[in-house]
């Protein structure tokens, strides 16, 4: 495929500012900076990326608890997600939901469940106002393959394929379930594709650290959806590279493993030896874009903790519309 | 004009769908079918299947879908049939619906109708006679609604319906067959205040649902031996009009609550405790609960009757306070 410059290094900002925003979460809250957890997504950053790329205006997204870096690539303001996260006025939910809540209806995003799985049917629910509405608008709905196991995952995906929901299914399978590997807990190879079948949907699987692998196949995925064929389910082969919240030492695990994912799937290096192979980018650019970047989330950072922190007051007033 | 309960209910769905085509209506058997409790007949062959539509038996579902309907612009009147089910779908309303707009932000809303059939029907057994409106009174976020007359289901279901905010809407399944005047076209009765049913001055007997029908046989009851009780409907059970509460007690200075579900947590315990905390001077004696005894409802009838209130229990509790 042969891929312009402009597209390529779009592609990669988006794949760098979001694994430079959430190493970038790491670093604040071990500076004591975030009143919360934080569920680190480094790592599988390419699979979010390369698929949201392929969306367009009037689309819907029901986003996973990790990675929530990527919301900035759906137009939300890195100064508003920091918001959010240390809990501001800037906040979309000022300091009412935090890291598993950033979001922005304007933008499309639904929202998201901090009991896993529950958001699935919101998704389905959108999928079903699109549909009535007639216009080739599909639902990106991410979830995990810990989450896979959950009742309304299943219920879900039934619905949406019963009624030929245009919905696009989107796991970011990181093998990990807290300290559970997914195997330990599932029998079969594919917790997302290999379930397609039971539903009767399409699926592919992905190299989910290979950003225009993903882009590639979800662009396949994304029309088949948009055309009206209903749902499918995309799945993406990840690993997690930090533990299930940052303190987590991960003792249940083999560090060798995570060790060889880290220096043979790492998804921004593998763009950017892309890139340099097929001069798309000089290593001088790359650095630039490091250092614009860091410079914005170090802006974003400062702006979160100088927004004002929401009062008792305003806790009455953000629940009834 | 005399309608049914149910066909009131009916007859609101029907003129809401009509008023605005962004009412849709979804659940088990709720299209050609009609609801098993014959609810929703009629609408598919009117509306058509793109509005009213049979669902999967995926009770959480049918809460999360209609969540994320409402959420991108439709409002959706869902039904779930037996109000027990809800608790299948507990975390979905709890967590969810309830507290969507808090943890996202004042560009979410969930313009959502949750109905579904509560309370004893003669031996449906201890998982289709409950009452579970008191679970989730406990949760900031949710309207609850629970009428006690056509006249009042009906207009409660429009401004249910017209409501920006998630609604659980509770009909009890011994009303629907009740028949009785309603008031012609188009009304809405707004949600959280309450209604006298009977008017009285020695004691206020504060009843929902159909515990207002056994309320209101007690009133007749205690009027022949000289106690005149005062009935008052919530009807909104959240929020709770406690002004209306307020204004009742400060002429009779008595009162009970009488409520179909289990007694340990429920209803009754919220608003004893409530008016003993913030009425405590206008009482003459402690607020009492005549509820459901505590234990799973049996499928026996004759034992299903022993355990939930009827007008000779709401009258023995009266006369305690005399």
């Amino acid at each position: 495929m042969a891929y312009s410059k402009e597209f390529i290094t779009d592609l990669y900002r988006k794949l760098l500012g979001t694994r430079l925003s959430e190493e970038k979460l790491v670093a604040i809250y071990k500076e004591g900076r975030v009143p919360g957890h934080i569920h680190s997504g480094v790592g599988q950053e390419a699979t979010h990326v390369g698929s949201l790329v392929t969306s367009k205006e009037g689309d819907y997204f029901k986003l996973a608890h990790r990675v929530v870096s990527i919301s900035s690539v759906l137009g939300v303001p890195f100064n508003n997600i920091y918001a959010e996260i240390l809990g501001r006025q800037d906040g979309n939910s000022r300091g009412g939901g935090g890291v598993n809540h950033i979001a922005d209806f304007s933008k499309g995003i639904l929202g998201m469940s901090g009991t896993l799985g529950c958001d699935m049917p919101f998704a389905v629910g959108a999928a079903y106002r699109l549909k009535l509405e007639g216009k080739d608008n599909i639902v990106y709905c991410y979830y995990g393959d810990g989450t896979s196991n959950r009742g309304p995952v299943h219920e879900a995906m039934n619905w949406a394929a019963a009624w030929k929901l245009p919905i696009l299914f989107i796991m970011d399978n990181n093998q990990w379930a807290i300290s559970t590997c997914i195997y330990e807990s599932t029998a079969i190879e594919n917790p997302g594709a290999d379930r397609a079948a039971a539903y009767g949907m399409t699926s592919k699987i992905v190299d989910g650290t290979d950003v225009l692998a993903v882009y590639e196949a979800t662009k396949e995925l994304s029309e088949y959806v948009r055309a009206g064929n209903g749902p499918a389910i995309l799945e993406a082969k990840n690993y997690r590279w930090r533990g299930h919240f940052e303190g987590d030492q991960c003792k249940y695990r083999d560090p060798a493993i995570t060790e060889k994912w880290q220096k043979k799937r790492n998804c921004v290096k593998r763009m950017e030896n892309y890139m340099l192979e097929n001069d798309f980018i000089s290593e001088d650019e790359i650095k630039t874009m490091y250092e614009e970047i860091d410079a914005e989330l170090n802006a974003a950072v400062d702006f979160a903790e100088a927004s004002p922190k929401a009062t008792a007051e305003d806790l009455f007033n953000n629940i009834f519309a | 004009m005399q309608v049914t309960y149910g066909q009131a209910v009916a007859d609101a769905l029907r003129e809401e769908m009509e008023r605005d085509e962004m009412v849709v209506v979804f659940g088990e058997d709720v299209a050609q079918h009609g609801g098993i409790f014959g609810i929703t007949r009629g609408l598919y062959e009117i509306f058509g299947e793109d509005r009213v539509k049979n669902t999967p038996i995926s009770e959480t579902s049918i809460i999360g879908v209609g969540a994320g309907a409402a959420l991108t612009g439709l409002r959706p009147c869902i039904e779930l049939m037996y109000s027990d089910f809800l608790l299948v779908a507990f975390s979905e309303i709890y967590h969810c619906v309830a507290k969507w707009r808090f943890m996202h932000g004042d560009q979410y809303k969930i313009p959502m109708v949750i109905r579904a059939a509560a309370g004893s029907a003669f031996g449906a057994g201890a998982e289709h006679s409950n009452c579970v409106e008191s679970l989730f009174m406990h949760t900031p976020g949710l309207i609850i609604i629970s009428p006690s007359t056509a006249a009042d289901a009906k207009g409660l279901l429009k401004s249910a319906i017209r409501s920006d905010n998630p609604v659980l809407f509770f009909e009890h399944k011994q009303l629907y067959q009740v028949k009785e005047e309603i008031p012609e076209g188009d009304y809405t009765i707004p949600i959280g205040v309450a209604d006298i049913k009977r008017e009285g001055t020695d004691i206020t007997i504060i009843a929902m649902g159909l515990m207002v029908k056994k309320a209101l046989a007690a009133a007749e009851k205690l009027a022949a031996e000289g106690i005149s009780a005062e009935v008052l409907d919530p009807r909104t059970i959240a929020p709770l009009d406690k002004e209306a509460i307020r204004k009742s007690v400060e002429k009779t200075h008595r009162a009970i609550v009488v409520e179909e579900g289990n007694k340990t947590g429920g209803i009754g315990a919220e608003i004893a405790a409530m008016m003993q905390e913030e009425m405590y001077d206008e009482l003459d004696g402690p607020v009492l609960r005549v509820a459901a005894l505590d234990v799973p409802l049996p499928y026996d009838v004759a034992l299903e009757l022993v355990c939930v209130p009827n007008e000779d229990k709401i009258v023995e509790a009266v006369k305690a306070l005399f």
